[in-house]
């Protein structure tokens, strides 16, 4: 049942505090609208076009050479035509020009006949793929040209080979996967990679071996078949179960986003609880009228109820539309990320799911205001009264269901709901932490001896009844922290690796020298420099519970199923301490010994004395962890997870790795003088390798800066919601100030530094919750050295105050002009 | 000696774009340390006259002067001094800051002008008016009496010259009228300052050195008190 005249004109002279209501809810709506939609498209887009993505129908990966038994039986399905197969070589190697010792890292594809079955790759001269690159041709990513200074018809030298550029490549199907591509594309024909020399024992190599099958109806039952063939280095996938690289990681990306927009959507909640408050409390009057006259606080609640859903759709709808706007806004800045062929659009998805949300949202932060109207009573027409709400169990029953319902929507977005409620529990941890101490500061504010007048009056603002005060810190407190800790652990990483980088941090890393080349090597290196042995392997179990590989590459981080760098040796680093255990390697112990780095315990819980088995080459080694080290200090040294006694790895297949650090003008010469001599063994300059991960890094910074800025627009909107409400009250204070002789730069400086308490306590809550969070970060998580950034950090808190100023001055201004006389006539007649 | 002169003046008020004539062609002295009672039926103009004189409001026409100072056209920052020192006005609904408690809605206008026995004052003026003990009390832990006896205080904190008053017991039961009325004319007398009174109550009346009436706008009879 529903008064419509009633109900009509409420609802259009809701003002501006309706206004505030539906930005709230389109505020709430925004991310989740344009978040949902993207990482549905393109979940969609990497599954639709997987097979173009992956170029083929059966995807057979592995670290080492494919085992000869898949070989043999990918070799008879293909003689008895039921598949074509190619294989494929990725790895990067040194390339250089034939006549020029400039050289540089690049990212090799050796490609057999045949590849891509599926997808298209667009040459530059816009002629087919697989006619050009034929046998002692290369083709090359623009870049690398531009890079050497090379053309078309130019020679270059690779591994043992000499090869010629014939074309360039403008697009590859697969192009989201080699976004962190440490050096340029290069595509070989495999007819030429016996003649590269670069496949040594050891060497980081993917191999891969696509296949096109004859009949789809067949694809599920060969990759079965393959399966069962396959050992267990080798991954046997179709293109519909082989999880990309890059979808893990937009999956990850596009989480953390998700969870910023629950941030958001909180705060925005806080926004719409405001308003609703303040539109209620404007509105009293007339609820206190109606009750005179018989209508019961249900039927009322009822009709604010549809007011507030009103305002939620005409939000929602609005949400929509600039979640298309932000929508084309992340696809522009991820571009180079996505699938290609993605045009932004809303999906239906996204569209009903943000509407579920926006309304569960609705209902839930408008519970506590409408609570207001069952007890207010009729006599407020007559006198000024507070509205004292009751909290019965009734009202605790009806919060926590609501709450439950709010949770369920957020575990239902974000779709994990481990994390998902570590996510909730963390954020009203923080809430719950914010509201202690704003109330903490308020106590004491508003004990405060405070001689000075002005500072009094804006002090005792801060208190002035319908001031949602507590509402605004909290809200912008927690909005704030987010952008500060960000902002303070990007520093701190920036000053730990970028900034402070130790002139003595070893910045030229050579990878994959053969045991054979050592004694060369070091005598063309001319430097003394600490070689490290690496023998490739997996773990495949832990105290002989074996590692499921499927559920490990689930895990958001770091995983136990991936190839590790085994090392030996009986020393530590000059960056290692001993943190459990007495020596690396102990004399009382039988069997095989390992020393463990503590990061493999944030993976899994180990200790000493559990067993790990590897497998190295196929062969399997099992040991006991007898020491487990740590790093004193994070930094670009090397490091390695598993160290073994030297007796126990020294025989199986290594390469071996060092790292110097030489003068930026002298590494190309030395590079090239090491590419000449060892064409198998890959250069990295580590400064210009962070420079591409930290390019990539900033653009993912910015985007989720991006976002934090929402939750900035919720405190401001909260902010505008109380100066709204508060403006009567604000105006009354004014009269009566002018009233008592007070000149109006008294009442400007009042108002203005009322804002500025309001914007220094969120600021100063903000900061040193942030701080703490980040020096967590810093030195629990990344483990790198923590500064606080005295200066920053003083400009954060100023300018969190002058946001708040800047934001209700324009109300404060208007006040002033306020003629005290009508003013207190309205007040009289009343 | 005249402390304020009011010269042929007028007021209009523009409602929903029709213009409404409240005060025509007033004019009047008062006479340093009377008490003047502004009287008339609801509507005469009591209140605005009372706003014009006090400087709260600027005539339509005229001239308004206070201690001999044009005030007519001045500036709100330039009225400022004049209200915080030269006048005191109570309000028949109180107006009393509601986030400051009694004395500091007291002290306040000495707090303006950088009073530092402002607070002394306000204790006087409290344990005067027998509110004391009500000091720490916000305006909504007030009764109406309470909070009015506050409002007179506050006026009176910088014993200005002239004390305007607007239906000051307009709110209260008759038992608190007549004590404010009382105290209102003994703090007056205490301070020595001149008292101006609107009210349509002819027992307030009573008690005025002299009376004017206001009819429509005009001013329609004065006389002097005689009992």
């Amino acid at each position: 049942m529903w008064a419509k005249p009633f109900f009509l004109k409420q609802m259009t002279r809701g003002g501006q505090q309706a206004i505030v209501f539906i930005l709230c809810v389109t505020l709430s709506i925004v991310t989740i609208s344009a978040l949902e939609s993207l990482t549905h498209q393109v979940n969609t887009a990497l599954t639709e076009d997987a097979r173009a993505l992956h170029a083929a129908d059966i995807i057979v990966r592995s670290r080492l050479s494919i085992s000869n038994n898949l070989a043999n039986q990918i070799k008879s399905l293909e003689n008895a035509a039921m598949i074509k197969s190619a294989r494929v070589y990725e790895f990067y190697s040194m390339a250089r020009a034939v006549d020029r010792p400039d050289s540089l890292l690049a990212k090799l594809k050796v490609v057999e006949k045949g590849y891509p079955f599926y997808g298209h790759i667009e040459l530059a001269s816009g002629r087919p793929f697989q006619q050009v690159l034929a046998p002692g041709n290369i083709i090359v990513a623009p870049l690398l040209l531009e890079r050497l200074g090379l053309g078309i018809g130019d020679r270059m030298k690779i591994g043992n080979s000499h090869l010629t550029i014939v074309d360039t490549v403008i697009k590859e199907p697969d192009r989201p996967l080699n976004f962190f591509a440490l050096g340029p594309r290069i595509f070989i024909s495999a007819d030429d990679l016996d003649a590269l020399d670069l496949l040594k024992k050891g060497s980081r190599i993917r191999y891969l071996w696509l296949i096109k099958v004859a009949d789809d109806s067949q694809l599920e039952a060969l990759t079965s078949r393959l399966k069962k063939t396959a050992g267990l280095e080798e991954r046997v996938n179709t293109y519909r179960t082989a999880n990309s690289r890059i979808k893990r990681f937009l999956n990850n990306f596009f989480f953390f986003l998700a969870l910023v927009g629950m941030l958001i959507l909180l705060l925005a909640g806080f926004g719409i609880q405001s308003a609703m408050g303040a539109l209620l409390r404007d509105n009293q009057k007339t609820i206190a009228i109606m009750k005179a006259i018989g209508a019961k606080s249900d039927f009322i609640i009822r009709q604010y109820l549809l007011i507030a859903f009103i305002y939620a759709t005409v939000g929602i709808i609005i949400g929509h539309l600039l979640g298309l706007l932000l929508h084309n806004l992340l696809f522009s800045a991820l571009a180079p990320l996505l699938p290609e062929a993605l045009a932004p659009t809303l999906t239906a998805t996204a569209i009903i799911k943000a509407l579920v949300i926006g309304f569960v949202a609705v209902a839930v932060f408008t519970f506590l205001p409408l609570q207001r109207v069952k007890f207010l009573k009729p006599t407020v027409i007559f006198r000024k009264e507070r509205v004292k709400v009751k909290k019965n169990i009734g009202y605790f029953c009806g919060l926590v269901m609501i709450l439950l319902v709010f949770v369920a929507s957020v575990l239902w977005h974000i779709n994990d709901y481990r994390t998902g409620i570590y996510f909730v529990l963390g954020i009203l941890a923080m809430v719950l932490l914010i509201a202690v101490f704003t109330q903490f500061v308020l106590w004491i504010l508003n004990r405060l001896p405070v001689r000075s007048l002005l500072l009094r009056q804006a002090l005792k603002g801060l208190f002035r009844p319908g001031n949602a005060t507590r509402a605004i810190i909290i809200s912008l407190t927690a909005s704030v922290t987010v952008i500060f800790a960000i902002y303070l652990v990007e520093r701190n990483l920036d000053a730990s690796f970028v900034e402070s980088y130790p002139s003595d941090t070893p910045n030229l890393f050579f990878l994959d020298i053969q045991p054979s080349q050592l004694a060369d090597f070091k005598k063309t290196l001319g430097k003394p420099a600490e070689f490290y042995p690496i023998v490739r392997a997996r773990v495949i179990a832990v105290n002989d519970e074996k590692i499921d590989r499927q559920q490990e590459r689930q895990r958001r981080g770091d995983n136990l199923a991936r190839v590790f760098n085994l090392t030996y040796r009986h020393h530590l680093l000059a960056d290692e301490r001993i943190r459990e255990g007495q020596n690396l390697f102990q004399n009382d112990v039988n069997g095989v010994q390992v020393s463990l780095l503590d990061t493999v315990q944030e993976i899994r819980s180990m200790r000493i004395g559990d067993r790990i088995t590897f497998r190295i080459q196929g062969i399997p080694l099992e040991a006991t962890i007898t020491s487990i080290r740590t790093r004193t200090k994070e930094s670009l040294r090397p490091f390695f997870y598993f160290v073994f006694p030297q007796e126990v790895l020294e025989t199986a297949p290594q390469t071996i790795f060092t790292a110097i650090n030489i003068s930026k003008t002298a590494v190309a010469d030395l590079q090239n003088r090491i590419v000449t001599r060892f064409p198998n063994i890959s250069v990295v300059d580590i400064t210009e390798a962070l420079a591409v991960v930290a390019g990539v890094m900033q653009k993912l910074s910015k985007t989720v800066r991006f976002f934090t800025v929402f939750s900035i627009a919720a405190g401001v909107l909260i902010i505008i919601s109380s100066v709204l409400a508060t403006r009567i009250a604000r105006i009354r204070e004014a009269v009566y100030y002018k009233v008592l002789g007070a000149r109006r730069s008294f009442i400007l400086k009042v108002f203005t530094l009322e804002n500025m308490f309001l914007g220094l306590i969120s600021g100063a809550l903000a900061l040193a919750i942030a701080q703490v969070g980040s020096w967590l970060i810093c030195k629990m998580v990344l483990n790198i050295d923590y500064q606080p950034f005295a200066g920053a950090s003083l400009l954060m808190i100023i300018a969190t105050m002058l946001l708040v100023v800047m934001v209700s001055l324009p109300s404060s201004l208007s006040i002033l002009n306020q003629k005290p006389v009508s003013f207190l006539r309205e007040q009289t007649q009343e | 000696m005249h402390i304020i002169e009011a010269k042929q003046i007028h007021k209009n008020y523009a409602i929903e774009n029709r213009e409404m004539r409240i005060l025509s062609d007033v004019s009047l002295n008062v006479i340093e340390g009377e008490t003047l009672v502004i009287t008339g039926s609801s509507g005469s103009g009591k209140t605005t006259l009372l706003s014009l004189l006090a400087g709260l409001d600027k005539p339509t026409g005229g001239h308004i002067f206070m201690q001999g100072q044009d005030i007519t056209h001045m500036h709100e920052d330039e009225l400022a001094p004049l209200r915080n020192q030269t006048i005191g006005f109570v309000f028949q609904s109180f107006h009393l800051v509601p986030s400051l408690t009694a004395i500091e809605n007291i002290t306040f206008p000495a707090e303006i002008c950088k009073d530092r026995r402002a607070g002394q004052k306000a204790q006087t003026l409290l344990e005067r008016v027998g509110l004391l003990g009500r000091k720490a009390n916000y305006p909504h832990q007030l009764s109406g009496g309470e909070k009015q006896r506050v409002a007179i205080c506050r006026a009176l904190i910088n014993a200005p010259r002239i004390l305007f008053a607007d239906e000051p017991t307009g709110n209260l039961d008759s038992e608190n009228g007549q004590t404010i009325l009382r105290l209102l004319l003994d703090l007056k007398t205490e301070h020595q300052a001149t008292l101006i009174l609107a009210t349509h109550s002819n027992k307030i009346a009573a008690m005025a050195d002299r009376i004017i009436m206001l009819k429509d706008g005009r001013l329609f009879e004065e006389r002097q008190h005689v009992g």
